[in-house]
């Protein structure tokens, strides 16, 4: 009996679709689970959340390659002698960056939340809007002092080069399916933003402290009368959130280029992606997420590139005149 | 102290405190708020740009002062909306894009009157404010900022690529000075000024003075209206404004149009100006930057305003180009010497503009969030004015 062929390739371009559209997706969730949960339960407007983008990407750049910089930064460590040539950077591999870039970025992230949040919690939302968003301006200014404003972009490390379809048992699934040509590298995203998003979920949902933290989203006053600090759990979730962007950044640096002034662009749709799920709900984000990759990826494949960036736009406001509080979300935020 | 001459100080108190309350009234008066913009609108370019000493020790010129003063409308237009309403929107590159867009496009198309174009322009702005803030206000708070960010993004994406056979793409729209028609058919917008040339130049700057004017005594007579005040109040506290009977939607949404409509108004000029539009006009750096003005200007103060495009224009233009510091030439004649200290490389500030700005930024937001430099203004006023009085 013969197969098909018609359908299968439809269906091989289908699947290839949905990969790239998950892709797109996953750095869009990676943003917005952090923003989500900050926003949800720290009751806080991180605008700075897309240089902590920037932060992990760039940093990513410096432990995995030896990259040239056309900023500030080379010069000053020639100055001192620490550096002969005009690279940068540690050469340490894209897993040695996998390992550091979080957990320094969730360092960062604490320091912002004890020194920038913190101090601003009881200031109306627009203070806090304001102050992250400058935060967000000198971030990205110090970065373009360090190392210049020209684009920059992280290599795909050599293990995920090449096409998945070599890759055992995947690659025959993948051939099943009728797909041609879907990178490996797009399977590792998609791979590492499942896991990690996972863990958060888990952390969240399962754990003594996600009751804590889920507890305080709900009525923080009263968790607090009952003897329990929410300080603490309040930091380790800005952490958290942090540590995601700088994934974020890391994932996406060898996915689309990156510049000083990237974190804001894609500050937006991160944002948006939280609004579209709702906020406060991991799920949401990764619902919002999965639809705005999807429908950029559609858009491009069905022909209309050009209208791919003002799609998601279009349908965050459909979704926002049909559902204000969000697809997941459940209560309506004034 | 003798009674004689408690009576006697507490009598020129009184008369000094006579003086000084003509004077808040006076200042009070809508004719002489427009008067004096006037005024001042007249002798900025000279003073900044062209005055001995001052503009020296400034660095200014003329085109810096008309692109300060194009701005100047912006924020007002912006802070309306912000500082009087306080609904903070990141989406105004739209209305101030979209502005310069129209009036482009209606000189391209149709009429190259600057006229034409300004009221284009911000008829467009306002009816675009109309749409995008009857979506955006059905949320408050963050949602609202995030909201019409996006909604400005959206339009920055559309003029892009889908667009680009009507705005040009990624080059920006080229209008071109030709396209410009003269100002009521007969005065060439690069002529200068009869009389008052050495004052203000061209015809360009009194066309964009002139709607400075004009936007200050609008906005003047919008907040110093019972309607204004509704503004205010909702500010202060939209539930009790709500439960008053008050139709608080409505009067957001119009605070929403009558800000984009300004708004329009100022990217019509700047399209005029520059006879061209950059597609960046439309990204949220340009919404961004509105904000930063408004912050450091003083928030919900009207002639503050400008004064924070004005810091930002300058800090943004003069700051990068200052290698050498100017000193006064007067100094010169006394002590004989070098004119000017060459900074070393290191404490070059040419790339340190930006980052400047974001500090002072982060600074106000921190320490005088309303206040801003029109804020610290009116401290020192205060102060003088309390000295005056004797009650220290």
């Amino acid at each position: 009996m013969t197969l098909p062929v018609v359908p299968l390739q439809v269906a091989g371009d289908l699947v290839r679709l949905v990969i790239n559209g998950i892709t797109t997706g996953s750095i869009y969730i990676l943003l917005a689970v952090g923003l989500s949960i900050i926003l949800g339960t720290l009751k806080f407007v991180n605008f700075a959340h897309g240089a902590l983008y920037i932060v992990g990407a760039y940093l990513g750049l410096i432990i995995a390659q030896q990259p040239r910089f056309g900023g500030k930064l080379p010069e000053w460590l020639q100055d001192l002698g620490l550096i002969d040539g005009a690279t940068v950077g540690l050469g340490w591999g894209y897993l040695a960056a996998l390992v550091v870039v979080p957990v320094v970025v969730f360092v960062v992230g604490l320091l912002m939340e004890r020194f920038v949040a913190q101090p601003f919690y009881d200031r109306p939302d627009t203070d806090q809007i304001l102050l992250t968003f400058g935060l967000a301006l000198i971030l990205q200014e110090l970065f373009r002092v360090l190392f210049g404003g020209q684009s920059q972009s992280i290599a795909q490390p050599p293990w995920a080069e090449g096409s998945a379809l070599g890759l055992p048992l995947v690659g025959d699934v993948l051939r099943f399916f009728g797909v041609s040509g879907v990178s490996t590298w797009r399977l590792v995203i998609i791979l590492i933003t499942a896991v990690l998003v996972g863990i958060v979920y888990l952390l969240i949902e399962y754990t003594d402290f996600g009751l804590t933290v889920r507890a305080g989203t709900v009525d923080a006053e009263m968790v607090e009368l009952l003897g329990i600090r929410l300080s603490r759990p309040y930091l380790v979730v800005f952490g958290i959130g942090a540590a995601l962007a700088g994934v974020a950044g890391l994932v996406g640096g060898p996915l689309v280029n990156f510049n000083p002034d990237y974190g804001g662009n894609i500050l937006v749709p991160a944002f948006l992606t939280v609004v579209v799920g709702g906020v406060g709900s991991i799920r949401g984000a990764v619902l919002g997420g999965l639809l705005f990759g999807l429908v950029q990826a559609g858009l491009i494949q069905f022909g209309f590139a050009a209208w791919s960036e003002v799609g998601i736009y279009a349908m965050a406001a459909i979704v926002l005149l049909v559902r204000p509080e969000g697809l997941l979300g459940d209560e309506v935020v004034a | 102290m003798s009674d004689e001459t408690r009576v006697e100080r507490e009598g020129v108190a009184t008369e000094r405190e006579g003086l000084l309350a003509t004077w808040a009234e006076l200042r009070e008066r809508e004719s002489v708020v427009v008067a004096g913009t006037a005024l001042a609108v007249l002798l900025f370019p000279y003073l900044f740009a062209r005055a001995p000493v001052v503009s020296d020790a400034l660095q200014g010129y003329q085109s810096l002062a008309e692109l300060i003063l194009i701005w100047g409308i912006f924020v007002i237009g912006y802070d309306l909306l912000h500082g009087y309403t306080g609904l903070l929107s990141f989406g105004h590159a739209a209305f101030w894009g979209g502005g310069a867009y129209a009036a482009g496009v209606f000189a391209a198309n149709v009429s190259g009157s600057p006229l034409a174009m300004l009221v284009v322009g911000t008829v467009f702005a306002a009816l675009l404010a109309w749409v995008l803030g009857f979506l955006s206000l059905r949320r408050g708070g963050i949602y609202f900022a995030i909201l019409t960010l996006a909604f400005a993004q959206m339009l920055y994406y559309m003029a892009l690529q889908p667009l680009a056979s009507i705005t040009g793409g990624d080059n920006g729209l080229g209008i071109g000075r030709r396209t410009i028609d003269p100002l009521l058919g007969f005065i060439p917008l690069e002529a200068g000024v009869p009389v008052i040339t050495e004052l203000v130049s061209t015809w360009m700057y009194m066309l964009i003075g002139g709607a400075m004017v004009f936007t200050v005594a609008v906005a003047y007579r919008v907040l110093n209206s019972p309607y204004g005040m509704v503004f205010r109040a909702i500010r202060e506290n939209e539930q009790r404004a709500e439960f008053v009977g008050l139709n608080v939607w409505r009067y957001k949404l119009m605070a929403f149009v009558i800000s984009g409509a300004i708004a329009g108004l100022a990217g019509a000029l700047f399209a005029i100006h520059n006879a061209r539009v950059p597609v960046e006009s439309l990204f949220w750096t340009t919404s961004g930057e509105v904000v930063i003005m408004s912050v450091i200007g003083g928030v919900g103060s009207l002639f503050g305003a400008p004064l924070g495009a004005a810091v930002y224009l300058y800090i943004a233009n003069v700051i990068p180009g200052i290698r050498e510091v100017m000193l006064f030439t007067q100094i010169d004649k006394l002590f004989p010497g070098p004119q000017a200290v060459v900074l070393p490389e290191w404490a070059n500030p040419a790339p340190y503009w930006h980052l400047i700005l974001g500090v002072l930024f982060v600074a106000i937001v921190v320490f005088f969030p309303r206040g801003g430099v029109w804020g610290g203004i009116k401290d020192l006023r205060r102060t003088v004015a309390e000295r005056l009085r004797g009650d220290r």
